[in-house]
């Protein structure tokens, strides 16, 4: 039974990770009808970008979060406004080339300003150990999990009560309506891709601190992305749990069926969940889009 | 320099009638750089008047409200000449969201709602530009003229009748408080019953709400009962235009589009047919 809850706690923490950068995906999804296959790069630039605050400015754990999301905002803005948007009402397909290629630039980036070596994101904090009974776990695990929740409801009361929210459903749903009404879906690609920058930086940080900051930290994205299919690519909500159910998942599988199945274990149950559910457990249209 | 009072060909002439609030002058439309959708169509739309275009699928009529929305490029589709004008002032290159906040709104073709929201959230984007503190008058003013809507506040917008998301596309543009409605076939695959209902309320629109309507639609009987005017447009230019009484007493357009011909009732396949034969005032 420990040897249960504790896997499945840790599972808990990195799919809270996950899930976060799978809300990233499912927000520029929602609002532009794109999968942004640099997330998982996003995530860890901006991760660089907490560590490179930290060791060279301060290791005040809420100047380095506010100085790297604060980036975050900018570099998502940055993106939208000179990447992406010259590319709107291109193809789908050629749209998609392009964060494919802005995902090998940024990639190759963290090779070009900081080095190749595995480096710790260390704020002084959330590497504590809290003991519930029989089972420890990181104060920085608990807070993730807690940041996602937090996130899972914050996102639930835009989407449903607030203009902007409402609005982002309504491009997603049809996008020349909404400009009809006024809404210039200019402006709301411009706040998902920052949005989506910012919760992927969240991810990025906790992941940094309770794990290691490495060039190999985009593999967050590739983990993320069947977590945003799973939950459904244009639920935002649903992603954010899809990724709990993965990262669960994977390290239940990794504890008892052996460790080489920890990679597999997320893959195998999507294939499974998206053959009774083609979009996604949460998701309410079709994909055809992508 | 053209002397004055000698207005030179194309030119609207210069007449004592107040200038219309809104104003097509000679508009060409390119699609694909290649397909002329729309050649140098003038048409004027008086402060508070109804103001019907009609004609047959593909004649322009819709390219002409993307044109007044500012939504050609969506579509590939460029105003390569002519004006449109409101209150005077050249709007054609204007962003959607201005034109909204102007005043200028329309009601899309096939209604558009949105299918996954409610109707409460449907008529909130058609606020979209406005502050909420006026949004409750608003919505009560859409329920008192559908209180069909009021019924269904919650509902999801998808699962509704035809007719009820004609009232609710009609609702959330008026949500937006316009000056200029545009209507884009409204009648469209609903039900006689219902049609009568949603032009009853276009008259109120204007006669309550002091509204000016451009109206396009296929049903030409219905549009020439409601408006002043009425342009008939075919193959992207204006082939007949007149006030909406003398347009429906006129024999071509009897025959046409309200299906009356001369002699009693004839079959449609003579009507198409003859229409293949005939090109009107060119």
């Amino acid at each position: 039974m420990r040897f249960f809850l504790e896997l499945a706690l840790s599972g808990l923490a990195v799919g809270a990770v996950y899930g976060l950068v799978a809300m990233g995906f499912a927000v520029i999804y929602k609002a532009t009808g794109l999968v942004n296959f640099a997330q998982g790069e996003l995530t860890m630039i901006i991760a660089y970008i907490a560590w490179t605050i930290q060791t060279n400015l301060t290791g005040n754990v809420a100047v380095v979060t506010v100085g790297a999301l604060g980036a975050a905002l900018l570099l998502g803005l940055a993106i939208e406004r000179v990447v992406m948007r010259p590319m709107l009402g291109e193809p789908v397909f050629a749209t998609v080339m392009v964060t494919i290629a802005l995902a090998v630039i940024l990639r190759s980036s963290i090779n070009f300003i900081w080095d190749a070596y595995p480096h710790g994101l260390d704020l002084g904090v959330g590497r504590s150990v809290v003991r519930a009974g029989a089972v420890g776990i990181r104060t920085g695990q608990i807070a993730v999990v807690a940041t996602l929740l937090a996130m899972l409801a914050g996102f639930t009361l835009f989407f449903r009560y607030s203009r902007f929210g409402i609005a982002m459903r309504a491009v997603a749903a049809d996008d020349r309506t909404a400009l009809l009404m006024g809404v210039s879906t200019g402006r709301v690609h411009a706040a998902a891709w920052a949005a989506s920058a910012v919760i992927s930086g969240i991810a990025g940080i906790f992941f940094a601190v309770s794990y290691d900051l490495s060039p190999t930290m985009f593999q967050l994205g590739l983990k993320s992305f069947p977590a945003t299919i799973l939950g459904g690519l244009d639920a935002v909500i649903g992603s954010g749990l899809g990724g709990v159910i993965i990262g669960v998942a994977e390290n239940l599988a990794g504890g008892y069926l052996g460790s080489g199945t920890k990679e597999v274990a997320g893959f195998v149950l999507i294939i499974v969940i998206l053959m009774v559910r083609p979009f996604g457990l949460f998701g309410q249209r079709d994909i055809e889009r992508v | 320099m053209i002397a004055a009072g000698l207005p030179s060909r194309g030119q609207p002439v210069p007449s004592a009638a107040p200038a219309p609030l809104l104003e097509f002058r000679n508009v060409r439309v390119v699609y694909d750089k290649a397909i002329e959708a729309v050649r140098d169509v003038s048409l004027s739309v008086p402060e508070r008047g109804v103001v019907a275009l009609l004609g047959s699928n593909g004649a322009g009529k819709s390219t002409l409200l993307k044109a007044m929305s500012g939504l050609l490029y969506t579509e590939e589709g460029v105003l390569e000449g002519g004006s449109i004008r409101f209150r005077g002032a050249e709007i054609q290159a204007l962003a959607p969201d201005e034109l909204v906040r102007s005043g200028i709104v329309q009601v899309p073709e096939g209604r558009r709602v949105f299918a996954a929201l409610t109707v409460d959230e449907n008529l909130a984007m058609g606020g979209f530009t406005k502050s909420g503190s006026s949004a409750r008058a608003k919505l009560e003013r859409v329920f008192e003229l559908f209180p069909r809507l009021a019924e269904r506040r919650g509902q999801v917008a998808g699962y509704m009748s035809g007719g009820e998301q004609q009232m609710l596309a009609i609702g959330r543009a008026l949500m937006s408080e316009p000056v200029v409605l545009a209507l884009d076939e409204p009648s469209l695959g609903l039900a006689p019953l219902v049609i009568d209902r949603i032009y009853g309320v276009i008259a109120r629109l204007r006669d309550e709400f002091g509204l000016t309507v451009l109206l396009v639609e296929q049903n030409a009987q219905r549009a020439l009962d409601v408006a002043d005017h009425g342009y008939i447009l075919e193959n992207g230019r204006v082939v007949l235009d007149g006030p909406a009484d003398r347009l429906a007493g006129n024999e071509d357009v009897r025959e046409f589009y309200l299906g009356v011909s001369r002699e009693g009732e004839k079959s449609l396949r003579d009507v198409k047919h003859y229409k293949r034969r005939k090109r009107w005032l060119s």
